[in-house]
């Protein structure tokens, strides 16, 4: 088979894959690891080289986490935290939702976006049922704040993760250079939900003696437990904070943390764990991913794209960090941000070796990193939490449109959008 | 389980010769004793003087024409069966008798015997089936031929045998206060959903309703410990009037044949942790079975 014709079926793989994920005609986890295998039967891939593609150090990672989260969920601290945030602003609904905001984003940025709005999406359901107020704009600015808090460090979204494990950027890289971004973002953001929102929402005070009498002490049942994991949970930063200088890999950390959490928490129900808890379809998902962008990588179709974004933009860091930034943030409005992140590393990773400058392959990383995450808001398909956000609304009866959360969550995206160009601008350039 | 099962084509034997009732049991033990060589030593005389002794106290002749002599023997953990068809009927007692069927048991196994009798019986009162049998001439002939018949050891209770018929039932448009008042009226938990022709469509039980006042969302909270009351549930009763059966039904739910077994009823009813399940044939619902059906009428009758 010649080059040619092996990179036209790699990019028509590629191509049928997205289409599938995107359009969701088939579970989108299917698709992945159909294109995947596909790849291999057609000769494009050897099993070997398949198999070698798959990032273990993001599957582990994951699961390391997914196995923290199940026995952190369970001390009850998730659900504490939301009521007393709900309490702490006696039932005022504007203040509500900023509280929320931060909760939510501050929650994202450690345990993952759509942990977070599985945990309280549901709660907000329940106060806004309470108060009696629509539950609709808590939710449009949650999503918003999952996504945004994820974009904050290494381990809050996936497309961080996979970022984080891709390149030799650490935890603290990561702190350093997005978190401040991320700050500015959701202040702005919360300027603009005030701006929204004030004098809208009205509240009486029979609906909020209501929820003021939740009796959050009840939640956490086992005080022990709870202090033991949070100590895990904060020993397991510190040592992802380390692992430059520790060179443990981030994996074996987070799966460190899960098993000990297991083993001493909740080791006779570690079968239910594994089967309902860890997200087998989300990692199987990646894994199809990584199979089907190295198809790409192998034929030789990124460098050739590589090349062509230079071209484009003359070989300079400052306008293709720019390109990249809108770009991945304007992409990963409508695609997934998982899949257009695995794209983009080989491609970026391509271009850092033909760049001039090597330090000025930073802002580009940061870029993408920030472009990927922060785009995820623009539709209500641009991120998985929007999707199970939306999901877990509609299940309640209520349904919120295409267009309707988009008009809300496209101002908060293009805001953070244009915030985290003017920071990546001064801070690098 | 089939008669023609537990049989031996060597243990059956037609005979011409005029024989004393010693001389027919000796020959049936012999045999039998060939299947399962472990019964002797010197099994023939003791096992006969145990027949024969057994026999003056309870004599198992039947007016139909057949002698079930029958030992049980401690440790054999199995039944087995030999017979004889007689030219010449042996007379017990004034009965003239030309089938004998001599059964071996285990001490324990007092059931599957009394199954085995029964079955016997009903064929030796069946004239067209003894003309059948008697007209052939070896053990092949009859256990095909009792095989063809299907004649069962005992009966295979079904789910028909226990549910009850013509259970209380709803359509989709019934109000949630009609459910109500049945459920409480008949002292039901469940209530089956019908169309106006009879047709299965779903079931609704007590959690069905009480869910009404639960939404998805508080179940999607990981504890509720949190809430002392809840308003939406405190107030199920003002939904009566408005909600219908057809909005709350469990549709897609586990549904029995009237012809599933026992056994495959209490298997679902584990597996689905489900104490009932409704009885449908051909989509039309029949009826309604219960785990306590199934106890009272199996476990202890």
């Amino acid at each position: 088979m010649s080059a040619t014709v092996s990179m036209l079926i790699a990019v028509g793989i590629f191509i049928g894959t997205y289409i599938l994920i995107i359009t969701e005609v088939i579970n989108k986890m299917l698709a992945s690891l159909i294109g995947a295998f596909l790849l291999i039967l057609t000769g494009i891939l050897s099993q070997d080289i398949a198999l070698r593609a798959i990032d273990w150090n993001v599957i582990f990672f994951l699961i390391g986490m997914m196995l923290v989260i199940a026995v952190l969920r369970r001390t009850g601290i998730f659900m504490y935290i939301a009521i007393k945030t709900a309490k702490l602003a006696r039932g005022n609904p504007l203040l509500i939702m900023m509280l929320m905001f931060v909760v939510t984003a501050f929650s994202s940025a450690f345990l993952g976006s759509v942990t977070s709005i599985m945990i309280l999406i549901p709660i907000i359901l329940l106060i806004c049922n309470e108060l009696k107020i629509t539950p609709v704009p808590y939710i449009i600015t949650m999503v918003v704040a999952s996504n945004m808090g994820g974009a904050a460090t290494m381990i809050g979204d996936p497309p961080n993760i996979i970022i984080g494990s891709a390149t030799d950027y650490d935890f603290l890289d990561f702190i350093f250079n997005l978190t401040p971004a991320i700050i500015l973002a959701t202040i702005a953001c919360l300027g603009l939900i005030w701006v929204m929102y004030h004098g809208k929402l009205k509240v009486s005070r029979e609906n909020r003696a209501r929820m003021m009498s939740y009796k959050e002490e009840g939640l956490i049942k086992d005080k022990r437990m709870l202090k033991i994991s949070l100590i895990t949970v904060a020993v397991m930063l510190v040592l992802l904070a380390l692992e430059s200088t520790l060179k443990i890999g981030t994996a074996s950390i987070s799966m460190s943390a899960g098993l000990f959490l297991i083993l001493v928490g909740q080791r006779n129900d570690i079968e239910h764990i594994m089967v309902h808890e860890v997200d087998w379809v989300t990692l199987f998902f990646f894994v199809g991913l990584f199979i089907i962008v190295e198809g790409l990588v192998q034929t030789g179709f990124i460098s050739l794209l590589a090349h062509k974004v230079l071209e484009l933009t003359h070989n300079q860091a400052r306008p293709t960090s720019m390109a990249i930034l809108w770009l991945s943030g304007i992409l990963s409005a409508f695609i997934d941000n998982v899949p257009f992140v695995a794209t983009m590393i080989p491609l970026i990773k391509q271009i850092g070796t033909v760049i001039s400058q090597p330090n000025l392959m930073d802002p580009i990383w940061w870029s993408m990193s920030l472009g990927t995450c922060l785009g995820g808001n623009g539709t209500l398909i641009g991120a998985s939490s929007n999707v199970v956000a939306i999901g877990i609304t509609k299940k309640n009866g209520i349904n919120i449109s295409f267009m309707e959360f988009t008009k809300v969550s496209v101002a908060y995206t293009i805001l953070s959008l244009i915030i985290s160009s003017v920071y990546i601008l001064i801070r690098y350039f | 389980m089939l008669l023609a099962d537990f049989l031996e084509p060597s243990t059956i034997v037609y005979e011409q010769r005029i024989l004393t009732r010693e001389e027919v049991y000796k020959d049936i033990i012999n045999r039998i004793c060939q299947l399962r060589t472990d019964i002797v030593p010197n099994c023939g005389e003791t096992l006969l003087e145990l027949i024969l002794e057994r026999e003056k106290e309870a004599p198992m002749v039947y007016p139909s024409g057949i002698a079930i002599p029958h030992i049980r023997l401690e440790g054999l953990a199995d039944t087995l069966i030999g017979m004889t068809f007689l030219q010449n009927p042996l007379n017990y007692d004034g009965i003239k008798v030309d089938w004998i069927v001599m059964i071996f048991t285990d001490k324990t196994s007092s059931k599957i015997y009394l199954n085995i009798v029964a079955a016997l019986l009903k064929i030796s009162e069946d004239e067209e089936m003894m003309t059948q049998l008697r007209s052939f001439n070896d053990g092949y002939a009859v256990v095909n031929y009792l095989r063809q018949c299907k004649i069962k050891v005992g009966q295979e209770l079904c789910v028909a045998d226990l549910m009850v018929k013509n259970p209380i039932c709803v359509t989709p448009d019934t109000l949630l206060s009609k459910v109500d008042s049945l459920m409480n009226v008949h002292n039901i938990s469940c209530i089956p959903v019908v169309d106006n022709e009879g047709r299965y469509l779903g079931e609704i039980n007590i959690l069905n309703i009480l869910k009404v006042g639960m939404p998805d969302y508080l179940m999607m909270i990981d504890n509720v410990a949190f809430l002392r009351s809840y308003e939406p549930l405190e107030s199920l009763f003002e939904k009566e009037e408005i909600v219908k059966a057809g909005e709350i039904m469990q549709k897609n739910t586990r549904v029995l044949s009237s012809d599933a077994s026992i056994v495959e009823t209490v298997y679902h009813m584990l597996k689905d942790n489900k104490r009932y399940f409704c009885v449908v044939d051909n989509g039309r619902l029949v009826g309604i079975i219960t785990a306590m059906d199934i106890f009272r009428k199996v476990i202890k009758a």
